[in-house]
C-alpha cells in the first residue's frame, strides 16, 4: 500500500513537471528548432526570401568559400572577437580585483560598473556613434574613426568591450569570492605577495570563471550585430561587416536568402566548435576547490 | 628557533571592540605554548597578530629581539597551520610543500631534499603526487603540517589544527604533534579551545577570556593551582564542583558551611581564610577529590561526611561518574567502576581537603589552594 501511494505521489509530481516543461518545449521547437531546420533546408536552395526557388544542392556552400565579401566578414568578425575577448577579460579581471578588495563604497562601485549591462546594445551603439563622430574629433582635432576603413573596427571593439565588461566583471568577482581567505593568508605567510600571489594562487583558482568568461564573451563577440547596425552599418566600404550583419543584410534585403542561410549554417557550426574546443581546453586547466 | 616577546599587546577593532587587552608574554626558545579559552576570547586574534595577519593596535611584538610589529608576514620567518588547512587546491602535495621554498628561490635539488624529508617524517611519501581534493581530512592536516615543516621557520603557529578531525584521529595527531615538537625542537604556539589538547601538548598554557589573559602556567600548576574561578572551571573535565559556603570559626578551626553540612578547613589553608570569617565564599573541589564511602583511603585527609543523593550514574569503562544533590548544592564525583553505588542511592561522601580550593565570591580570585 505504502509503495502504491508513493508511486501515485511520484506520478502526480511527474505530471506537474511535464506540465511545466511541455509548453516551453513546444515554444522552443516552434521558434528555435523549426526555423533552424528551415534555415538548413533553404541553404540548399536559391531562394531570394520570397517567390519560387530551386534546389541547388551544395552550390551555396561551394560559392561561400569563393566569396570575397564573406571572407572579409569572417576576417573582420574574428579580429573583433579575439581582440575584444582578450581586452574584456583583462580589464574585467583587474576591475573585479579592485571591486573585491576592502575599499569604501564597494557596493556603489559595483552597481555603477554594472550599468552598461542593463542598457540596450543599440542604445549604447548610438551613444558611442555620437561620441566617435562629434566628441572625439572635437577633442583630438582629427576625423572620426568611424569614417576610416582602417580604424572603424577599433570603435566597434571599444563599444563591445565597454558593454561586456559589466557581466564579465561580476562573474570574476564571484570567482574571486570563492577562493577561501585562508588560502591567501597561507600564501602571504609563504612569501607570495603582489604579482606572485596573483600568478600562483589567485589566477589558477579562478580558472573556472576564466573559462566561463572566455567562452561567453567570445561567443557574444562572434555574433556582434547591434553595435554595427547602430554605428557603421557595416561601412565604410564594408570594412566593419560582421558575419551576422552580412547574413541579416544580404539575406533579408539583398536577395541572397538561400546563400546567407548556408552562411548561417556554417557560422553556427563554427561557433559551436569553437565554444566546445575552448571549454575543453580551459576545463583541463581548472582545479577542484 | 626563536624567542618571542609580547609586551602590552592589544587589538582594538575600528568599531571600538577590544579583541585583546594588554597581553604580556615571554616565550622561550623551544617552548610549546598553548593559547586556550572559549570562543571569542581573543586567542586566535593574538596568534594572527603574531603571524602578521592582523595589525597590532598597541604594544610591541618581538621575535628574537627584533620588533616585528610592522614587518610583513612573509618576513617574520614563521609558518602557520590553519584550522581548515588552507592548502593550495591546484597544487600537488609536493608542490604545496615546495611552494614557500620556490618563492625563496631555494635551488631545486635542495627543495627536493627538504620536501622529501618532511614527507618522510609525516608519512606522506606515497601521497606526494596527489592533489588536496584527493586526500582525507587527516592527510590534508599532515600536508599542512608538512608545508610548515618544509618552510623551516623560526616559529610554528597552529590555529586549532585538529578541530576538523574525528575524535580518534585527533588523539593520534595530538601524539604526532607532540613527537614533532621533540624532534624539531621548535618554538610552537598552538591555539585550541580543547583543554585536553592544551593539557597534553603544552609546556605552558595561556588561559584567556574576553581578550584578557587569565593565567599562564604549566599544565599541572594550572590544574592544581588555578588563579581564579574561570580557570578552575575551564581546566578539568568534568569541571570542578563549586559550592557557595559560609566561612566560620569553631574551636580555633576555620570551617565552611553549606546547607546542613560543615567541613573543617585544614590548618595549612585556614590562615588565608581568617579574614573571610562570616562571609560567603566559593568552595571548589574536583570530582576526583570527592571520595565516596566505599573508597575512603587512609592516605587522604578527608573532611566530615556529607550526605548526598545520586541523581545520575555514568559508567565510563575503567571508572564511573556520579552526579548528586547535597544539602546546599550539587556535586559530581569520580568512582571506581567496581563501586556498587547507583542512581537513586543515598550515599556519604567526603572531600579530600588538601585539594580544596576557595575563591572570593566578589573578585572570583583564588583565596587558597
Amino acid at each position: 500500500m505504502a509503495n502504491l501511494a508513493k508511486a501515485k505521489v511520484g506520478s502526480d509530481r511527474n505530471r506537474t513537471f511535464l506540465l511545466i516543461l511541455i509548453p516551453v518545449l513546444i515554444l522552443f521547437v516552434a521558434f528555435n528548432t523549426f526555423p533552424l531546420l528551415t534555415g538548413v533546408f533553404y541553404s540548399f536552395t536559391d531562394s531570394k526570401g520570397y517567390g519560387a526557388f530551386n534546389m541547388v544542392g551544395l552550390q551555396n556552400y561551394i560559392d561561400l568559400f569563393g566569396d570575397a565579401r564573406v571572407g572579409n566578414s569572417y576576417l573582420f568578425t574574428f579580429k573583433v572577437a579575439v581582440v575584444s575577448t582578450l581586452i574584456t577579460n583583462v580589464i574585467s579581471l583587474v576591475l573585479a580585483m579592485g571591486l573585491n578588495s576592502k575599499i569604501k563604497f564597494k557596493s556603489a562601485f559595483r552597481a555603477l560598473y554594472f550599468v552598461p549591462q542593463i542598457l540596450g546594445a543599440l542604445v549604447v551603439g548610438y551613444v558611442f556613434s555620437y561620441f566617435f563622430t562629434y566628441i572625439v574629433p572635437a577633442l583630438t582635432g582629427t576625423g572620426s574613426i568611424l569614417a576610416s576603413t582602417e580604424w572603424a573596427w577599433v570603435a566597434i571593439v571599444v563599444v563591445c568591450c565597454w558593454q561586456s565588461i559589466a557581466q564579465t566583471t561580476i562573474i570574476y568577482i564571484t570567482g574571486l569570492q570563492s577562493v577561501p581567505e585562508d588560502v591567501y593568508e597561507a600564501g602571504n605567510l609563504d612569501g607570495a605577495t603582489g604579482w606572485n600571489l596573483f600568478r600562483y594562487i589567485t589566477f589558477p583558482l579562478i580558472m573556472p570563471s576564466v573559462t566561463t568568461n572566455m567562452v561567453l564573451v567570445m561567443k557574444n563577440m562572434l555574433m556582434v550585430f547591434d553595435q554595427i547596425v547602430a554605428m557603421t552599418s557595416g561601412g565604410p566600404a564594408q570594412s566593419t561587416e560582421s558575419i551576422s550583419y552580412l547574413i541579416y543584410n544580404n539575406g533579408l534585403s539583398g536577395g541572397q536568402f538561400g546563400f546567407q542561410c548556408a552562411n548561417a549554417v556554417i557560422f553556427f557550426i563554427l561557433i559551436a566548435v569553437i565554444s566546445v574546443a575552448q571549454t575543453k581546453f580551459l576545463n583541463s586547466r581548472e582545479e577542484q576547490l | 628557533m626563536a624567542e618571542l616577546s609580547l609586551e602590552h599587546v592589544g587589538k582594538t577593532y575600528p568599531n571600538g571592540y577590544e579583541g585583546v587587552k594588554d597581553f604580556n608574554l615571554q616565550i622561550a626558545d623551544k617552548e610549546f605554548i598553548i593559547f586556550v579559552g572559549p570562543s571569542g576570547c581573543g586567542k586566535s586574534t593574538t596568534l594572527r597578530m603574531i603571524a602578521g595577519l592582523e595589525d597590532i593596535t598597541s604594544g610591541t611584538l618581538k621575535i628574537d629581539g627584533r620588533v616585528v610589529n610592522d614587518v610583513e608576514p612573509k618576513d617574520r620567518d614563521i609558518a602557520m597551520v590553519f584550522q581548515n588547512y588552507a592548502l593550495y587546491p591546484h597544487m600537488t602535495v609536493y608542490d604545496n610543500m615546495a611552494f614557500p621554498l620556490k618563492l625563496r628561490k631555494v635551488d631545486a635539488a635542495q627543495i627536493d631534499k627538504i620536501v622529501r624529508e618532511a614527507a618522510r617524517i609525516l608519512d606522506l611519501e606515497k601521497l606526494l603526487d596527489r592533489k588536496p581534493s584527493a586526500l582525507s581530512g587527516g592527510q590534508r592536516q599532515r600536508v599542512a603540517m608538512g608545508r610548515a615543516i618544509a618552510r623551516q621557520p623560526k616559529v610554528f603557529l597552529m590555529d586549532e589544527p585538529l578541530s576538523n578531525l574525528d575524535a580518534k584521529l585527533r588523539v593520534q595527531m595530538r601524539a604526532e604533534i607532540s613527537k614533532l615538537h621533540d624532534r624539531l625542537g621548535a618554538t610552537i604556539i598552538y591555539v585550541t579551545h580543547d583543554q585536553t589538547e592544551a593539557m597534553t601538548l603544552g609546556t605552558r598554557i595561556v588561559v584567556m577570556k574576553d581578550g584578557v589573559m587569565q593565567q599562564v602556567d604549566t599544565p599541572s600548576n594550572l590544574y592544581s593551582k588555578p588563579c581564579n574561578l574561570f580557570v578552575a572551571g575551564f581546566i578539568g573535565s568534568p569541571q570542578m564542583n563549586f559550592i557557595d559556603a559560609r566561612v566560620g570559626e569553631k574551636g580555633g578551626k576555620i570551617t565552611l558551611t553549606f546547607g546542613a553540612n560543615t567541613i573543617t578547613v585544614p590548618d595549612a589553608k585556614a590562615k588565608a581564610l581568617k579574614p573571610y570569617v562570616g562571609k560567603v565564599v566559593i568552595a571548589g573541589i574536583r570530582p576526583e577529590d570527592v571520595v565516596e564511602e566505599h573508597e575512603y583511603a587512609e592516605n587522604k585527609k578527608l573532611s566530615e561526611k556529607i550526605a548526598a543523593t545520586v541523581t545520575v550514574y555514568e559508567l565510563l569503562g575503567s571508572e564511573a561518574m556520579i552526579y548528586g544533590d547535597v544539602d546546599g548544592g550539587q556535586i559530581s564525583a569520580h568512582l571506581s567502576a567496581t563501586n556498587p553505588v547507583r542512581t537513586g542511592d543515598r550515599i556519604q561522601v567526603a572531600f579530600d581537603v588538601d585539594k580544596l580550593h576557595v575563591f572570593d565570591k566578589e573578585t572570583e580570585l583564588a583565596i587558597v589552594h
